[in-house]
């Protein structure tokens, strides 16, 4: 269970404008176990950085996160022990092989030997990639990259799992199996967040969504919900309707 | 604790999976500098003696006023050769120096005033350095004989124009002695190769890692960020040692097989020993100041530029001591670069060094790679470390 309240963040700006730039203005939203919840947003619309201040990478300037009801500010290591995160920057280690990348995230979570084989054995199987677990990353096509990132994300069996943008660049049969794997880990009780910009996805696979529009929460709800919020019979309609009304406040 | 080990174990399995950086680290790195430095001194030594002992051809204008003299100077070895324009010969660089006897010279001498030999040169070209400093000493000689045969003819003992006998007594020992060349050059090699040795494997595990993208998954594991930097730093320093320890075992061996002066660097064991400990804290201000100032560049090209800088770095104290040789100081031990350079000399040279001086510079060099190391744990708890883009 993970849940944000009022979450702000700003980044000083860049050349001659010195004001400061608001990624993230006021979000805040429940992600409860059992759940798998979606944070649909366009492009620039803060999804990353709230992300970021969920998995402790980066401090709220307010608002707090609680994961499994503890504030992570008092302590991020548990924080981060009880998340399992794919972030937006996904890099694997190319000298090292799949299971050898698995291996040095299960080590530094404090797993033993026996049990990261364990995890990796039940990994490969879910995500299938067990014809390529021993062969250095170096030439891994997107997918097998995406494969490698969320399993060593994993590795740890984290009760709590948030993936930012899962199914950047993935073709439709892995996307397909990558939802198959996330409805698996809700069916395990997990609470599971991701985030993205393409609707019909989050439509798809979401029990509950939450829209963000230049760092704020426009709409919060079961896709139902936010059909009815939005006045619109289409999603896609909802979804243009919330974020274009948002823009013409803000023009 | 447990993490630092896991971070060192796996930065080292990828640097080993390395082919060619490692090669370029623990092979190339290593070898070049002792194999430079010989080959030069090699080349230096034959040269030096070849010009000392040689018969040499030099030009000789007005020769014919000083018959005698030409006569003496070609049975000590100095042949007379004819150059037509011998200034301009000295000035395009055909020749090295020639002489030039007065033109009153025959008259001068049978009247027992001082006649003139000209040895004519350029001072700027060193290669000259060694025939003007033979014809000056020939010279000499032909002059001190002429003189006491003079002062015989005239019944007139030579030694009453001595009235001193001035020389010279060394108390230099036979290392120091040798070690002209190599007090240049061998500290600044060892200190680089000590400073440096890690290079690669750092900008791989920081700005390499940043580049490409695996930090970010990195810090979000829930190892502490101290235990990930000093991981890292402990890789660097375990390569920078593994590569010190083959530089100086490849000035050993290389030492041994080189002729003449170059033979003396072959250092006993224990000269190793110490060598070692006075780089050691190199290898560690090295691997923690490379550490700190890669972490803050967002790729590999960019730290390089950065680290190109450093090369530099150790040079200083090598290049002032070149120029304005000074005593040891106390102070000095404190100053990186210029302590090891002061305690490798102190080494190659034989001399003791007081247990006073070992502690200044243990304490201020290990106390400076302390504070770079802390640097780079603060530099990795900076937010924007983490954004890759």
């Amino acid at each position: 269970m993970i849940v944000a309240e009022h979450l702000r963040k700003t980044f000083p700006g860049k050349g001659k404008d010195k004001t400061r730039v608001v990624a993230v203005d006021d979000v805040g939203f429940e992600a409860r176990d059992g759940e798998i919840t979606g944070l649909l947003g366009p492009n620039g619309a803060g999804k990353t950085t709230t992300l970021r201040m969920l998995y402790t990478l980066m401090q709220p300037e307010s608002g707090r996160v609680l994961v499994d009801g503890r504030d992570v500010a008092a302590d991020p290591e548990a924080a981060r022990r009880a998340l399992g995160v794919l972030p937006d920057a996904r890099g694997v280690y190319k000298r090292l092989t799949a299971r050898e990348n698995i291996r040095y995230f299960g080590e530094l979570h404090g797993m033993s030997p026996a049990a990261i084989a364990e995890r990796t054995k039940l990994l490969s199987e879910a995500l299938q990639m067990e014809d390529f677990l021993d062969r250095q990353t170096e030439g891994f096509s997107q997918g097998q990259r995406t494969k490698t990132a969320i399993a060593r994300a994993l590795v740890h069996d984290p009760r709590n799992v948030i993936l930012d943008e899962p199914t950047n660049g993935l073709d439709v049969m892995t996307t397909r199996g990558l939802r198959e794997f996330l409805k698996r880990l809700r069916g395990e009780g997990r609470c599971v967040i991701f985030s993205s910009h393409i609707m019909q996805e989050v439509a798809a696979l979401c029990d509950r969504i939450v829209v963000v529009a230049h760092g704020r929460v426009v709409a919060d709800g079961s896709t139902d919900a936010i059909r009815e919020q939005a006045g619109r019979d289409n999603l896609e309609d909802a979804f243009v309707h919330l974020i274009g009304s948002e823009e013409g406040l803000h023009a | 604790m447990k993490a630092l080990l896991i971070v060192w174990k796996k930065e080292l399995l990828e640097l080993v999976r390395d082919r060619r950086t490692l090669m370029l680290t623990l092979l190339f790195a290593p070898l070049l500098g002792p194999l430079l430095f010989l080959g030069l001194a090699t080349i230096g030594e034959s040269k030096a003696k070849e010009q000392m002992e040689k018969p040499m051809a030099v030009a000789i204008a007005g020769a014919e006023r000083a018959p005698n003299l030409v006569a003496w100077l070609a049975s000590q070895g100095i042949e007379r050769k004819d150059v037509a324009d011998p200034d301009a010969a000295i000035r395009s660089q055909a020749e090295d120096a020639y002489l030039r006897i007065g033109d009153d010279f025959g008259k001068d001498w049978r009247e027992g005033k001082p006649a003139l030999v000209e040895v004519v040169h350029d001072s700027t070209r060193h290669d000259a350095d060694i025939p003007v400093r033979r014809l000056e000493t020939l010279l000499g000689q032909y002059n001190q004989q002429v003189g006491a045969l003079r002062l015989l003819a005239r019944g007139v003992n030579p030694g009453v124009a001595t009235p001193m006998a001035v020389s010279r007594k060394d108390l230099s020992t036979p290392e120091a002695r040798s070690a002209g060349l190599a007090a240049m050059m061998l500290p600044y090699l060892l200190i680089l190769g000590a400073f440096i040795g890690s290079l690669q494997l750092v900008l791989d595990t920081t700005a390499g890692e940043r580049e490409r993208q695996s930090l970010e998954p990195l810090l979000a594991t829930p190892a502490r960020r101290g235990a990930i930097v000093s991981g890292k730093i402990a890789a660097a320093c375990s390569v920078g040692i593994v590569s010190l320890v083959l530089t100086l075992l490849a000035f050993r061996v290389g030492a041994a097989f080189a002729p003449g002066a170059a033979k003396q660097l072959a250092v006993g064991f224990g000269e190793m020993a110490l060598m070692m400990l006075v780089l050691l804290p190199m290898v560690f201000l090295g691997g923690s100041l490379l550490t700190w100032i890669a972490a803050a560049a967002k790729s590999v090209k960019e730290a390089q530029s950065y680290t190109t800088v450093l090369i530099l770095l150790p040079m200083i104290p090598t290049v002032i001591l070149m120029v304005s040789p000074v005593k040891n100081q106390l102070w000095m031990f404190a100053v990186p670069f210029l302590a090891q350079n002061q305690m490798l000399l102190q080494v190659i040279r034989s001399e003791p060094v007081t247990a006073m001086q070992w502690g200044v510079y243990l304490v201020a060099a290990f106390g400076i790679a302390a504070a770079f190391w802390f640097a780079a744990i603060r530099r990795y708890h900076q937010e924007r470390l983490a954004v890759s883009a």
